[in-house]
């Protein structure tokens, strides 16, 4: 029991020792300290703004510049002297202070020194703090200063906000990464200045950054009709962050209406078409989350040109992805029959061949021909005599001769039934019925034959 | 002693009399038709069964669903003209030369399937007589030109569906699905029936194995004439036949067979 009683002596006296040793303020220090340690005391500017004058003690003590007196900085004043200045506001009083800093920290290179020229902006302590000034650490270094609303000026002249809300990022799926991750040469110590001709180079610089995780997907936009467009020199062709944000990324498959509307930016015609559609109403309206946005039906990195015969003959297995899941169709009361009477047909044939075939070049009727492509409609109830009405002009885009009852020769994804199509149904019962029969009344004759050659021998 | 059958054939052994059967014109009416109806079962299985894989395999193979659809079409309009030209020949040779139609069906056609069907379950001990052209050979012609034509009518229809409607306005929509069921039906029907019945009567039946050469030469045996077409044989040479009595169990083996 008395090796406690011992130890803990020790403690207490290393305790008072180390403590002792961490801060020594300066005489000078604990003369103005006197007076500026009572939170009451403050200055009011002529702009009417008011400035607390007090002190806190800890933060001066946990500074990096604890070992400095008053007067170091505050270079007017001394045990003796207290000036009586006079400030317009609290920010003249701030850049008038800040300048104090250059007396010992005066680079002649980098963002700091681009920064002290055009000081009114933001002067040290505004990323750095005043009395409390600490080595910037790596977590906070970049948000020290870009939560300002600094700005970015272009070779062009324009301008940027390069302000980043802390919100933002917090929001995002990068709120783990750190700065340096996408902007590859920055870090806590190093901020290079770059030039750029227009904010769209930025952009594009930036983008490239995203294929050092995202390799699948990146080589996958290559092969897209939007990097088509870039590469023939069309620097407004979307590149990845045009599409998933910079600072705010949101993941594409959670939010589908977010989703859609990023398309809308440059397809605002086409996304007015579709949220009139059955699928896009139900989308914006009810939030439904089964039905399909753009990236669904043309993917979302190898988006290819939706004009090619490829993307027409792909669209029956496209839409057969969800019209032919049983699961997902019982929930609307929909048929997952349509893609098999549209295979079986005519058409679903040819198709299905040409996707095998590849040097297929006829364009063949698809889903879209009829139910329309961005602007689908319902098949039942008033909608589908519209869609009715419009078939025998849509035949004719590739029948010109058709005739009005030529339509009819579609069973509109119908089994042909006795009370659908009772011709069809009885055709195809009476052969039913009658080749087997056939059948095996020749194959008992040849079997009796036999048999009876056989016997005879 | 009465001559039977059985014992005509023996006297005739050692030295062989044929009978000309068909003309060059027939036996190659008979291998264009053949050659014709392949390559139709072929491109036309190939589009039916388009889900299986052999069927992938032919349409690929042939240079796609556009090639094969040429070559079923274009074989089928060769197939038209070749029943028209048979039509018309068969026409004016009744006509004019006063052909013996003998391919007509008849009544004794279908009592020669009963007594036929009674020979093989032993009831009778002799089979049908038959003339020229037996039932089976009547039962298939008539199922190739009567086949035809529903294929061929089926055929155009789905050929030319835009113009159909033109042509008969009053003609319901439903008329192109209809067609198409009847013409792959009709076409498996067909193709059933020529793999089964007719290869097994031109190659795998007893009495002609390994191939009935007559469609290929021209000719048949006497021996085949007796036993196959006795009352042409009759005709042709004036000899009656002698049939025996089907009562008398011990002369079996002495029927014609």
């Amino acid at each position: 029991m008395q090796y406690r009683y011992i130890l803990f002596a020790f403690l207490i006296f290393f305790s008072l020792i180390s403590s002792g040793d961490a801060y020594q303020p300066t005489e000078e220090v604990q003369i103005c300290l006197n007076c500026h340690n009572d939170k009451s005391l403050s200055t009011t500017f002529k702009s009417g703004e008011r400035l607390s004058l007090f002190v806190d003690d800890h933060s001066l003590r946990d500074s990096v510049h604890s070992e400095l007196s008053c007067s170091n900085c505050h270079s007017d004043f001394s045990v003796e002297t207290h000036p009586q200045r006079a400030f317009k506001t609290a920010r003249s009083y701030k850049v008038s202070a800040s300048k104090l800093c250059t007396n010992c920290h005066a680079p002649n290179k980098g963002i700091h020194a681009k920064m002290l020229n055009a000081v009114k902006v933001l002067v040290c302590t505004d990323c750095h703090g005043a009395h409390s000034v600490k080595k910037p650490t790596k977590e906070n270094s970049c948000i020290s200063c870009h939560r300002f609303s600094l700005s970015m000026t272009f070779a062009d002249g324009k301008s940027i906000s390069i302000h980043i809300d802390e919100a933002d990022i917090q929001k995002s799926v990068h709120s783990k990464l750190r700065c340096y991750d996408c902007h590859f040469g920055f870090s806590a110590e190093e901020h290079p200045e770059r030039k750029f001709k227009t904010r769209r180079n930025i952009t594009l610089l930036n983008s490239e950054g995203c294929r050092r995780c995202h390799f699948d997907k990146y080589t996958k936009t290559l092969e897209s009709i939007h990097y088509d467009i870039l590469s023939q020199g069309n620097l407004n062709a979307p590149v990845c962050v045009d599409c998933h944000g910079g600072h705010s990324i949101f993941s594409g498959r959670k939010e589908k209406l977010l989703n859609a509307r990023r398309c809308e930016r440059c397809h605002s015609k086409i996304y007015e078409a579709y949220s009139q559609s059955v699928h896009g109403s139900a989308l914006v309206s009810e939030h439904n989350q089964d039905v399909p946005v753009c990236s669904d039906c043309h993917r979302a990195h190898d988006i290819i040109d939706p004009r090619t015969v490829d993307f027409r003959n792909m669209t029956p297995g496209m839409c057969g992805n969800c019209h032919a899941n049983e699961e997902l169709m019982s929930k609307y009361g929909l048929s997952t029959a349509v893609l098999k009477s549209y295979l079986e047909d005519f058409h679903g044939v040819t198709v299905t061949f040409y996707r095998k075939q590849k040097n297929a070049v006829r364009h063949i009727a698809v889903c879209t021909d009829c139910h329309g492509i961005h602007d689908i409609t319902k098949t039942k109830g008033s909608d589908s005599a519209v869609l009715k009405s419009k078939l025998l002009s849509r035949c004719q885009k590739c029948h010109p001769n058709a005739a009005e009852n030529f339509p009819d020769a579609w069973l509109s994804h119908y089994e042909p039934t006795f009370k659908r199509a009772p011709l069809v149904y009885a055709i195809n019962l009476i052969y039913k019925i009658f080749i087997p029969f056939m059948l095996i009344g020749l194959i008992l004759q040849i079997l009796l034959h036999i048999w009876r050659y056989a016997v005879n021998r | 002693m009465q001559l039977t059958g059985k014992r005509r054939l023996d006297m005739i052994k050692g030295h062989e009399r044929y009978f000309k059967r068909f003309g060059l014109y027939r036996i190659l009416e008979h291998q264009a038709n053949a050659l014709a109806f392949l390559v139709l079962t072929v491109t036309g299985l190939a589009q039916k069964f388009h889900t299986s894989g052999w069927a992938e395999w032919i349409v690929l193979s042939l240079g796609g669903i556009d090639t094969v659809r040429v070559i079923h079409r274009t074989t089928g309009f060769i197939f038209v003209i070749f029943l028209f030209e048979h039509i018309s020949v068969a026409a004016y040779g009744l006509l004019f030369r006063r052909w013996d139609p003998s391919i007509i069906i008849h009544k004794k056609d279908f009592t020669d399937v009963i007594d036929n069907l009674k020979y093989y379950f032993g009831i009778t001990d002799s089979p049908a007589r038959c003339n020229r052209y037996d039932y089976k050979q009547k039962f298939e012609y008539w199922g190739v030109v009567v086949g035809g034509m529903l294929m061929i009518v089926t055929g155009l229809t789905l050929w030319f569906p835009t113009e159909l409607f033109r042509l008969l306005p009053f003609l319901p929509g439903q008329i192109i699905p209809a067609a198409k069921a009847a013409h792959s039906n009709e076409a498996l029907l067909a193709i059933l029936v020529i793999v089964t019945w007719h290869i097994y009567n031109s190659i795998f039946s007893p009495e002609v194995f390994p191939l009935d050469t007559t469609i290929f030469t021209g000719k048949i045996s006497e021996e085949r004439i007796i036993h196959e077409h006795p009352l042409e044989y009759e005709r042709i040479t004036g000899i009656k036949l002698t049939h025996t009595p089907a009562k008398d169990k011990d002369n079996q083996s002495d029927t014609l067979q």
